[in-house]
């Protein structure tokens, strides 16, 4: 009987070495191909494949082109329009493409076998701080030094600022750790969650085997069975939502910065 | 079980146990993960949302084009359809009008030959009279004649010779 080893399947496996390549300052850096590596190309690979045959443009659209529309129409008339409004049009194509990659590496991480790179911290913490930084430039090129009154909240006291503004400023500074830490958690909690129910399914079986009142066990199986069918679904749930809310937080981050003389 | 053994060796290595914060794994997929955005970001931008959005905005264009030609082609059949009525209606009303016309024409045309008939009728009418009351008179002038033609061959043939005119004259009275 294998040992349960329910982080196992986050490990990181080399599949192609590459000689590390030496970055003036950083020291070397080892871009060998791994299984995570291997499953962010195949997710982009995938993602173009699809856009660029849904984006075939035809008036009457196949079903291809239709799937393709109603995800620009989630991004366009679900995400960046309603969040960030007419000024969000320019970062459509950052939004959408930062959704459909983290949904995508989120779904595929569902299928058994397969890597989960969403639930690698490094993945979570570059789009965020990505994500983060692109904010911040946003700002200070739409808003220069103005770009500071998003840590100033309007309508209060001015004697309030002196506690608010540190608070705002924290929770600024903060945001790409939430945006990080929300993904990366999600994604381990749930494969770490059905990865021991998936273990409970052979253990208790294999106990059961035993004989006598042991057959219980095979209740416990089947029961944990069940699990890993449900948690399966739900997981594919949270797989959406979490690229969902990780694109819908971007916009709201986006739309702080771009809409700050609007008075927010 | 070599699995199992790396992911030992990993716990040794990294801090906690967790494979993901094994520092020495991240520079390589912070690099990959940031070029492979990139180049997402790069298609997305470049090619994949102007060209679907650029065909749901066509295609939108297309809907609305077309919602607005059949609304135009409604309109004018409905005005269409509706001068026809109108013309229909004018038609019936001429029509009517026409039959009306052509009845009271009909009908004082009728009377107005129907009054000359009666014209022409009474005047044939009191010709005739006139004519018979002549006939009449001159039947009556001859009824003497007759009467002395008569009496005269009356007396001839009871008597055997002739009247003188002028006696039968003078029998007969002055008026028949």
């Amino acid at each position: 009987m294998a040992a349960i080893q329910p982080m196992e399947q986050f490990m990181i496996k080399k599949i192609v070495d590459v000689p590390p390549v030496l970055v003036p300052g950083l020291g070397p850096i080892d871009l060998s191909i791994t299984n995570s590596v291997a499953t962010m190309i195949f997710a982009a690979a995938m993602i173009s494949i699809f856009f660029l045959a849904a984006a075939r443009g035809k008036v009457v659209p196949g079903r291809l082109q239709a799937f393709g529309e109603i995800l620009y129409d989630l991004a366009d008339k679900g995400l960046t329009g309603p969040m960030i409004g007419d000024r969000g049009r320019p970062f459509l194509p950052y939004v959408f493409a930062l959704f459909s990659l983290i949904a995508f590496l989120d779904i595929w991480g569902l299928i058994p076998g397969q890597f989960t790179v969403t639930s690698q911290l490094a993945v979570t913490v570059t789009l965020a701080v990505v994500t983060f930084a692109m904010v911040v430039i946003v700002g200070f090129l739409r808003n220069g030094l103005g770009f500071f009154k998003l840590f100033v909240p309007g309508g209060v006291h001015w004697a309030m600022l002196f506690l608010l503004v540190p608070i705002e400023f924290v929770s600024f500074l903060v945001r790409p750790v939430t945006l990080s830490m929300r993904l990366f958690g999600n994604m381990i909690g749930g494969h770490v969650v059905m990865y021991m129910f998936g273990s409970f399914v052979v253990a208790l079986a294999v106990f059961a085997m035993n004989g006598g009142l042991a057959y219980l066990g095979f209740v416990g199986s089947a029961l944990s069975l069940a699990m890993v069918v449900a948690l399966t679904a739900l997981e594919l749930i949270v797989a959406f939502l979490q690229a969902f809310v990780f694109a819908a937080l971007t916009c709201t981050y986006l739309s702080d910065v771009v809409n700050l003389d609007h008075g927010h | 079980m070599a699995d199992a053994a790396a992911v030992a060796a990993a716990a040794e290595k990294g801090s906690g146990g967790l494979p993901q914060f094994d520092a020495s794994q991240w520079p390589g997929q912070i690099v990959w993960m940031l070029v492979i955005f990139g180049v997402l970001v790069f298609l997305f931008s470049k090619v994949f949302v102007p060209k679907v959005g650029g065909t749901i905005a066509e295609r939108e264009d297309k809907i609305g084009g077309d919602i607005g030609d059949a609304r135009r082609l409604r309109d004018e059949a409905e005005a269409q359809s509706k001068a026809a009525a109108d013309e229909l209606a004018a038609a019936r009303g001429r029509a009517h009008k026409l039959a009306l016309d052509a009845k009271t024409a009909a009908a004082a045309e009728s009377a107005a030959r129907r009054s000359e008939e009666d014209a022409k009728l009474s005047a044939s009418l009191s010709e005739a009279e006139a004519r018979i009351g002549q006939v009449k008179a001159e039947a009556m002038t001859h009824v003497r004649a007759i009467a002395a033609e008569t009496a005269g061959a009356i007396v001839e043939r009871l008597t055997g010779t002739s009247a003188a005119p002028a006696e039968v004259e003078r029998a007969l009275p002055a008026q028949a």
